[in-house]
């Protein structure tokens, strides 16, 4: 038997007008009592009755649309797992389609590289000379040294001496390239060093050179001569 | 009659919400048709701003989408579960922007159509919506004691407390909680003779 005072607190729990801890005492005996419950039942369905109190209105038609779209897009989210097993069977493709993105930049910037390194190397000298180092041999002063740089595609060089006497009247240095295509020494001049023993003088072998292995130079008869006559003086390789 | 009716109503409700439970679309659609109208009636009646009503009922029905599979039929048939959580978010809105009483000042007066007097609310409801059953409600809630569907519709509609209804009608407590009580319990009676 419910008491009237139950059947007040059940109206008042059904309306939701019981503070939280009136609400939850009555919980309590709602749980214990199935015919509490089964009245609590009946005023639910008073209250949705009472709904029906309101005076008719129809929503707009637009808003079962957003409703519908809202639904959509919460399935959608809720759904993650077949969205993300296809993303993720896509991403082995996706990233084999990256790699041959990126090597295909990667060869296009090589081949742009080399293309820049090829016409760096066209631009700057330096990158097409060889360097040679000649040191006394024979009878020449010890501190004497010569350095050759070399342009095999100009065919023609750079040599700066020091430390190499003037040779006695009548008698000129002679500078040589050592060539592997040539059987004798190719002659690239004659060359005067100031009273300092110092030399700076630009060059060109009379002959082409194919692949010079080295330079050497020659005390000769003054004005020089076609082909090697006089000793060796320095000598060296690249 | 009408409750065989309403049981086959409900039966159908039943369905429909446990085949929104698991997702059926197409079962939602059908139940926001059936339920959207009195569910929007209610919010407007209470919050008074067409809307503010709309959008109360979005949240209503999203809140029925995702809460489908916890519905319990020993609780309470569908059609009330969705009134109770239509009301339950309106009077959030109504918290939210501290007007619930604008309402509450409609439903009391007795210049206002809403709380006509009963013939006259019965008349139009029965030339209106003569096989509506929201219609054989209204007249039915117009046929309890003014004093009783006064203290009911405060309660449901203006989300007056019984502190705040007692306090307002300048009655005891205890008159008040019986008040609605018995208002609630008549009109559920009514309605299922």
């Amino acid at each position: 038997m419910i008491s009237e005072e139950q059947q007040d607190q059940a109206a008042l729990y059904t309306l939701g007008l019981l503070n939280p801890h009136e609400a939850a005492a009555f919980e309590s005996e709602l749980s214990a009592s199935d015919e509490l419950r089964y009245f609590v039942r009946e005023l639910r369905e008073a209250a949705g009755d009472l709904a029906l109190g309101a005076p008719s209105q129809s929503p707009p038609a637009s808003l079962k649309q957003r409703v519908l779209r809202e639904i959509a897009m919460k399935t959608e989210r809720s759904a993650p797992t077949l969205t993300q097993r296809a993303s993720f069977a896509w991403l082995p493709w996706a990233i084999a389609a990256m790699l041959i993105v990126f090597c295909g930049v990667l060869a296009f910037d090589r081949a742009r590289l080399q293309r820049e390194l090829a016409d760096v190397r066209a631009a700057d000298p330096l990158m097409h000379t060889i360097f040679f180092t000649l040191t006394p041999s024979g009878s020449a002063p010890a501190d004497a040294k010569a350095t050759v740089a070399w342009q095999p595609g100009r065919q023609s060089g750079v040599i700066r001496i020091t430390n190499l006497p003037a040779p006695e009247p009548g008698r000129d240095y002679q500078l040589w390239a050592v060539d592997t295509a040539h059987k004798d020494p190719i002659s690239a001049g004659i060359i005067r060093v100031d009273k300092n023993g110092v030399a700076q003088i630009r060059f060109k072998p009379v002959d082409t050179a194919q692949q010079v292995k080295a330079f050497a130079i020659s005390l000769e008869r003054e004005g020089g001569v076609p082909k090697k006559e006089g000793p060796i003086l320095l000598a060296g390789t690249a | 009659m009408v409750e065989e009716a309403a049981t086959a109503q409900q039966i159908a409700d039943r369905e429909m919400i446990a085949r929104i439970g698991q997702g059926d679309q197409s079962a939602f659609s059908a139940l926001y048709d059936r339920l959207s109208g009195p569910l929007y009636s209610l919010a407007v009646k209470m919050l008074g701003d067409a809307g503010e009503a709309q959008d109360a009922l979005q949240d209503v029905f999203l809140q029925i989408w995702s809460r489908a599979g916890t519905y319990d039929p020993e609780q309470s048939s569908v059609f009330s579960w969705t009134v109770l959580l239509t009301r339950s978010r309106v009077i959030d809105r109504l918290r939210a922007r501290g007007r619930r009483l604008r309402v509450v000042a409609g439903s009391t007066d007795d210049k206002d159509a809403d709380v006509a007097d009963a013939s006259t609310m019965e008349s139009a409801a029965d030339t209106a919506d003569k096989n509506d059953e929201a219609a054989r409600v209204r007249s039915l809630l117009n046929h309890l004691p003014a004093e009783q569907r006064e203290a009911i519709e405060l309660a449901f509609f203006g989300h007056l407390t019984h502190h705040e209804i007692a306090a307002r009608l300048g009655q005891p407590l205890g008159t008040i909680k019986a008040r609605i009580r018995r208002g609630l319990l008549k009109l559920r009676q009514r309605v299922r003779t």
